[in-house]
């Protein structure tokens, strides 16, 4: 029994941070339609910098977050605005371009820091577990749990409530009617690019204590994060959250039951079952195409 | 005898009934013009039968063969051919490889693969001439003019050789000679094609037209020959209102 | 016979003397040195293999070195039986104690041959139904095949017993093709592989110019419009997959003969990506491009990665982005653009020269 409580709390971790790294994604996919294979890359990127705050600067986890948001978001940004944004009409070039891109961040990283695993600690603050019977459950993990959803909450409030958000629709809605009534869709698109690259930076930076900091790292989060934006259909904010639960618990169960390799395979075999059946995910928005 | 006959069809999207029990038919050889409002469900008749669009309820049958459910290309095989009403031409392609491509009587993959990619045009060639396009054979598609590429989609659907072709507006931006001209080629169709045509040009209609219905919102509104038809009063209220 | 298809075969002439005599010449006949050019003509018929799903029929399969893969392998199992007395010696490591009977059949070479060709084209075809009978396009296609080929190498790897896991195959015998044991560092050798690239290259060019071809491009541009006409669609996309995925299985059995020995490397996704950009720089349009982009990207990490050991991918990854953004049509676009333009200008100098010739 609390074998099993304490694999679904892992699975809850699991997906809080498969739900940050998806948001990005799915922002960028439903708002302009880029499978962005360099995302994982942008999580990276965030842990690395997390890596260098701390060793160089001696800033914590927590105090990193913002400017780690700000460095990769920025890097985002520029992606957008040099290759991104002259193939906007091209989908299939995009995703090699940000394929292409990914490769260069992974290997620019290799180059400049080195191919061997980084360690960042985790805020004192939180160290130490939490326990409920026999429930253990790590005050950090808690923490990334409850950030998940603020970041959730807080890009609901962004998308539905501001005026961005409206405009941000707008364009999703229409490009050309929006661009008529004086709303720059070229901007909209390079802030939301830079917005989801800089959630992804928050991901990686979140993940370093959990996860072995190497160039590689993103690639692998990134199927998982692009499958929970597939089944929770194209640019649904909820869809994401109820989906990022639902494939972080069904991951964490995988590798009790069978082992981890058959466990991803299962994964990846769902990807290719869902874009086959359900190519609109399993919660899609209702519009008329 | 009756080619084509369609009885109670139906077809809803998301509650709004786009054609809501249409039933006519069709003589071989017979030009039917179908008018009406906008938003009558012209076109989406035109998509039922070709297949673009699937009925929610009602049958299509193709002499005699129901094929309301059969998918586009076993229909397109049976012999029914489609003009869209935005002109679709394969705009990367040649004048000479968009002939090719729907000169398509065997349609399967082994004649497909045995076959150079031109034959088929050379053997379509004059239709080219027939439509004015004989000097334009080398030009892609996409450098043609609007009126041009309305030729070539008819080109192609000569080419294609359907025993049932639907046509959606044929004459949309052409002169007033290029009209004169399609009715004639239209004419000539008739011996050995039937033909469904939806078409707001009443001097064209006029020309070519055996027989017309008239549709208003999605289903028959009246029935019968030009004359029948102008002196219709239900037809006048639908287009002018009260 | 139109002009373009002249033009190709001119090319495909050029091509094949210059791989045939002119490469040798310049190679001084060293054994070394033509074995790593059989290197490159191996990939150069999987990246021509990729132009023919990717550049006709606009169907980006990412997961090519899976099908590349399966070819090599089949090819592996089949010299490894012959180089160890019954079992494998990496099974006993594993403890298997019998053959599995996945190997049994790969003791005869003519099997081997047939299954390096038509298990990948199975497999291919079995994706592109389940694909194309949904009518799944662009994107998604690329997706799909992604995450096949990754589950693919997973599953393989995780079959150690079976497959030799993350060590692969080595210790190979050399293959005996009626009687002639081929010494993958001779002449003979050389022309094998120039030989079948050739032919793989001529039969793509065919391809591409018969109405098979043309009905691909149709439907890239507009396969509802296709459908129209008659044409089954699913059925055409899911030939061109097969074809393309046996090429690259043949690929895969070459390559195998080249290196003397399989890794499971040859199905990872930075060799599908490999692939992807050596047919994106040569130009996916045409199959003799996709070869060219194959040799000259290869030839250029030959020299250049000695210089940049370690960036060498960096500027790999700098160069493909640069062509998807600035030549998406490869060297091929551009040469075929050029070709274009001189036309134009000889066609507009020629009406104005000589009026009394309007039909030419």
């Amino acid at each position: 029994m609390d074998v099993i409580a304490n694999q679904l709390f892992a699975g809850l971790s699991m997906a809080s941070i498969l739900l940050m790294i998806a948001l990005g994604l799915a922002i960028i996919y439903g708002a302009m339609g880029v499978i962005n294979l360099a995302h994982g890359e942008f999580v990276m990127l965030g842990a690395y910098a997390t890596w260098a705050l701390q060793t160089y600067a001696g800033i914590g986890i927590l105090p990193a977050l913002p400017l780690v948001f700000i460095s990769v978001a920025a890097v985002g940004w520029i992606v957008e605005k040099v290759v991104v944004q002259n193939l906007y009409h091209r989908p299939l070039d995009t995703i090699l371009a940000t394929w292409g891109i990914g490769i260069i961040l992974q290997q620019a990283v290799r180059l400049g820091v080195g191919a061997e695993s980084r360690f960042v600690k985790g805020p004192a603050l939180l160290s130490g577990n939490t326990e409920i019977g026999p429930l253990i459950m790590s005050n950090y993990r808690l923490f990334v749990i409850v950030f998940s959803m603020a970041v959730l909450a807080a890009t609901w409030v962004l998308m539905t409530r501001t005026e961005f958000g409206m405009k941000l629709r707008a364009v999703i809605q229409n490009r050309a009617i929006s661009e008529c009534y004086g709303i720059e869709a070229k901007r909209v698109y390079s802030i939301t690019f830079a917005y989801g690259a800089g959630l992804a930076g928050i991901a990686g930076a979140l993940i370093t204590p959990l996860f072995s900091t190497i160039p590689t790292m993103g690639t692998g989060l990134v199927v998982d994060a692009f499958l929970v934006v597939i089944v929770g259909g194209l640019g649904s904010l909820i869809g994401s959250a109820a989906a990022s639960v639902l494939i972080g618990e069904a991951t964490a169960i995988f590798s009790i039951v069978i082992n981890d390799t058959l466990g991803r395979i299962a994964v990846l075999a769902g990807i290719i079952l869902l874009i086959r059946f359900r190519p609109r995910g399993l919660f899609p928005t209702e519009t008329r195409r | 005898m009756e080619q084509l006959q369609v009885t109670d069809l139906q077809v809803e999207f998301g509650g709004l009934r786009a054609v809501d029990g249409l039933s006519f038919s069709v003589q071989e050889g017979e030009i039917l013009c179908l008018l009406g409002p906008n938003g009558a469900g012209k076109s989406t008749t035109l998509d039922l039968i070709c297949g673009k669009t699937q009925p929610t309820d009602g049958s299509i049958q193709l002499n005699g063969v129901e094929i309301s459910q059969m998918l586009e290309f076993r229909r397109a095989r049976l012999g029914i051919g489609r003009k869209f009403q935005v002109p679709s031409v394969y705009k990367n392609l040649t004048v000479d490889e968009n002939l090719s491509v729907a000169r398509s009587r065997r349609p399967g993959m082994w004649n497909a693969l045995t076959r150079l990619s031109l034959t088929d045009a050379r053997e379509a060639a004059s239709i080219l001439d027939r439509v004015n396009l004989g000097a334009k054979r080398h030009e892609m598609a996409g450098n043609l003019s609007h009126g041009e590429t309305q030729w070539l989609e008819i080109a192609m659907l000569i080419a294609q050789d359907s025993k049932l072709i639907l046509m959606d507006e044929p004459t949309a931006g052409m002169t007033i000679q290029e009209t004169e001209r399609t009715a004639e080629i239209f004419r000539s169709l008739s011996d050995n094609h039937t033909l469904i045509v939806v078409e707001h040009d009443m001097s064209f209609v006029r020309t070519v037209a055996d027989r017309i219905i008239v549709m208003n919102r999605g289903a028959m509104l009246a029935e019968g020959t030009i004359e029948e038809i102008e002196a219709n009063e239900d037809v006048k209220t639908a287009y002018l209102g009260h | 016979m139109s002009s373009k298809f002249q033009y190709d075969l001119v090319a495909l002439v050029i091509f094949a003397l210059v791989v045939a005599f002119g490469v040798p010449a310049v190679m001084n006949y060293d054994g070394f040195e033509l074995n790593t050019f059989a290197r490159y003509l191996a990939l150069a018929i999987v990246s021509m293999a990729l132009s023919l799903s990717w550049g006709t029929a606009g169907l980006l399969n990412l997961g090519q070195a899976a099908t590349f893969g399966m070819g090599s392998y089949a090819m592996a199992m089949h010299l490894k039986l012959r180089a160890s007395d019954g079992l494998p010696d990496f099974m006993g490591w594993n403890n298997v104690e019998t053959l599995p009977w996945l190997w049994v059949p790969f003791e005869s070479l003519t099997f081997t041959l047939l299954a390096g060709l038509l298990v990948p084209a199975f497999i291919g075809g079995l994706i592109a139904i389940f694909m194309f009978r949904a009518r799944i396009a662009g994107v998604f296609v690329a997706i799909i095949t992604l995450a096949f080929l990754v589950a693919f190498q997973l599953l393989f790897i995780n079959q150690q017993g079976l497959t030799g896991g993350q060590n692969g195959l080595t210790g190979l015998a050399q293959m005996s093709l009626f009687g002639w044991t081929v010494d993958p560092y001779s002449m003979g050798f050389y022309n094998l592989v120039a030989g079948c690239l050739v032919v793989a290259l001529a039969f793509g060019v065919y391809l591409t110019h018969s109405k098979f071809g043309l009905i691909l491009r149709a439907i890239r541009e507009d396969a509802d419009r296709a459908r129209f006409f008659g044409y089954n669609v699913a059925s055409y996309q899911t030939l061109v997959f097969c074809i393309s995925a046996a090429l690259a299985g043949w690929a895969g059995m070459l390559y195998t003969l080249v290196l003397e020995f399989a890794s499971p490397t040859y199905m990872s996704v930075s060799f599908s990506l490999a692939i992807v950009i050596w047919c994106a720089v040569g130009g996916r349009e045409s199959v003799i491009a996709a070869a060219f982009g194959a040799i000259v990207v290869n030839m250029l990490e030959g020299r250049l990665s000695d210089v940049f050991v370690e960036g060498w991918h960096l500027i790999l990854g700098v160069i493909f982005v640069l062509v998807v953004m600035f030549m998406p049509r490869g060297i091929y676009g551009l040469l075929s653009d050029s070709v274009r333009k001189i036309r134009r200008i000889r066609r507009t100098r020629d009406q104005r020269g000589v009026e009394t010739f309007p039909n030419t």
